[in-house]
């Protein structure tokens, strides 16, 4: 039989999160890269900052490889974590067969907000448009190399006015297909960085953001 | 094509809070902890460290469909057993993604264990097992497993927000055993309405070398607990 936890709860939770860890290589590290380039395709700006903002969505999106979508091998349910957190039903009760999926997005704004663990949005997003303020989205880009996964946009201003961009966040969308055909989704916003400088695109010019995560530091 | 030369065109100098210094502040953490108890029930080591490794098979399975939609990509997964399936989540009756709960009671996707073992494996990424695995049960060098245990929800204190997964292990070998490796399983399958399901097997999507070894004494057990944050 195994021995029962004679620390007490306060006791393991000091433990579990210790601060005074030597000053080690951390588990994970991730990056906001801007390049602008004007309407000759000259670059004219590169930025570079640390990603500092994580939502307690990408937590629990980051959950699901670890802890799967059932509870056990015998419990017919999702973890209680995914439901409690993302939203998720805990059974696919329509159906007999359902599967989960999800995609990520770039999302670019022109405001600023406080950073909380459940924003949902940016302050002030940018359109996907030809209009005054808006840039045109193109396809996003994932690709990996080792444990980090690189994800980056180009937008394009088709104005000939400047667009500023002060805030950046990895959005994303959970799916649950279900065997009659019809899918749930669930929207996120998995991270939010403003920018320490804010980066203008330029009329007619354009400019590829990226996200770096890197795990393993 | 609008792009042209590329940052050799104009001095532009990276901003000083830029460069990679080592110092910035990680927007995740994981910990390993264990705590050792004696056959009395009382505390003798407690290990703690950060911890490292997502395998190949996590990032796998953590990649959105952008990636293997927009050039056609898919992902080798490997079993612990060795085995491989190309994995390739998408949009569709036929798409082969994650099994999710139905009213079918089958296809179930869950976590395993925390295995531990007694070997090393050199490069974390890459593993697809433990290079040792310990057996469960009271035989010579075996630990008995208990029940893996995982939290409800997320614990917010601020803006830092965790969840702790943990599980015992109790060492009725008659001798000490010691461990060396610690690992994350997860036994996955994939639903399609159209395509079937397929049993993919355990996988191990995170593995950990221990810094130190622990050493659990007969009679004795330990705990592990791993800890996944963002924004420590």
């Amino acid at each position: 039989m195994v021995t029962p936890d004679l620390v007490s709860e306060e006791d393991i939770a000091k433990l579990i999160i210790p601060d005074d860890l030597p000053d080690e290589q951390p588990t994970f590290k991730a990056y906001i890269e801007a390049k602008v380039y004007d309407k000759e395709g000259h670059l004219i700006q590169y930025h570079r900052q640390p990603m500092r903002s994580l939502t307690q969505y990408f937590l629990a999106l980051m959950a699901i490889p670890i802890l799967a979508t059932y509870q056990s091998a015998s419990i017919n349910s999702a973890p209680s974590l995914l439901v409690n957190v993302l939203g998720l039903p805990s059974n696919a009760g329509c159906c007999y067969s359902a599967n989960i999926s999800w995609d990520w997005s770039i999302q670019l704004g022109s405001g600023t907000q406080a950073f909380s663990l459940s924003l949902s949005s940016l302050a002030a997003p940018i359109s996907n448009g030809t209009g005054a303020g808006e840039l045109v989205y193109g396809t996003l880009s994932v690709s990996y190399s080792g444990s980090t996964i690189l994800v980056s946009v180009q937008v394009s201003n088709t104005t000939s006015t400047t667009v500023s961009v002060t805030e950046i966040g990895l959005a994303g969308t959970i799916y649950i297909q279900y065997n009659n055909g019809s899918i749930n989704k669930y929207n996120f916003l998995f991270s939010y960085d403003t920018f320490s400088t804010a980066v203008s695109v330029p009329g007619y010019g354009m400019a590829v953001f990226q996200i770096t995560l890197s795990f393993t530091g | 094509m609008m792009i042209g030369r590329e940052i050799e065109d104009i001095d532009i100098r990276m901003p000083i809070d830029a460069y990679d210094i080592g110092k910035d502040t990680p927007t995740f953490n994981a910990y390993l902890t264990a705590v050792v108890r004696n056959s009395d029930g009382r505390v003798i080591r407690v290990h703690r460290q950060r911890s490292h490794s997502p395998t190949a098979n996590f990032i796998g399975l953590m990649l959105p469909l952008s990636y293997f939609n927009t050039a056609n990509n898919s992902f080798t997964l490997t079993t612990t057993g060795g085995s491989t399936y190309t994995f390739k989540p998408g949009i569709g009756t036929s798409a082969r993604c994650i099994s999710y709960p139905n009213t079918a009671n089958n296809y179930y996707s869950y976590l395993v264990m925390i295995q531990v073992g007694s070997g090393t494996r050199s490069n974390p990424f890459n593993a697809y097992s433990l290079a040792a695995p310990i057996a469960n049960g009271s035989g010579t060098g075996q630990l008995i497993y208990g029940s893996v245990s995982v939290p409800s929800n997320i614990t917010v204190s601020g803006n830092e927000a965790y969840f702790t997964i943990s599980q015992a292990f109790n060492n009725s070998s008659g001798a000490t055993v010691t461990i060396t490796e610690v690992g994350i399983i997860i036994y996955l399958q994939t639903a399609s309405s159209a395509a079937g399901n397929t049993n993919i097997g355990q996988l191990l999507v995170w593995y950990d070398v221990l810094s130190s070894a622990i050493s659990v004494p007969n009679g004795g057990s330990v705990v592990i607990y791993y800890t996944f944050m963002v924004n420590p």
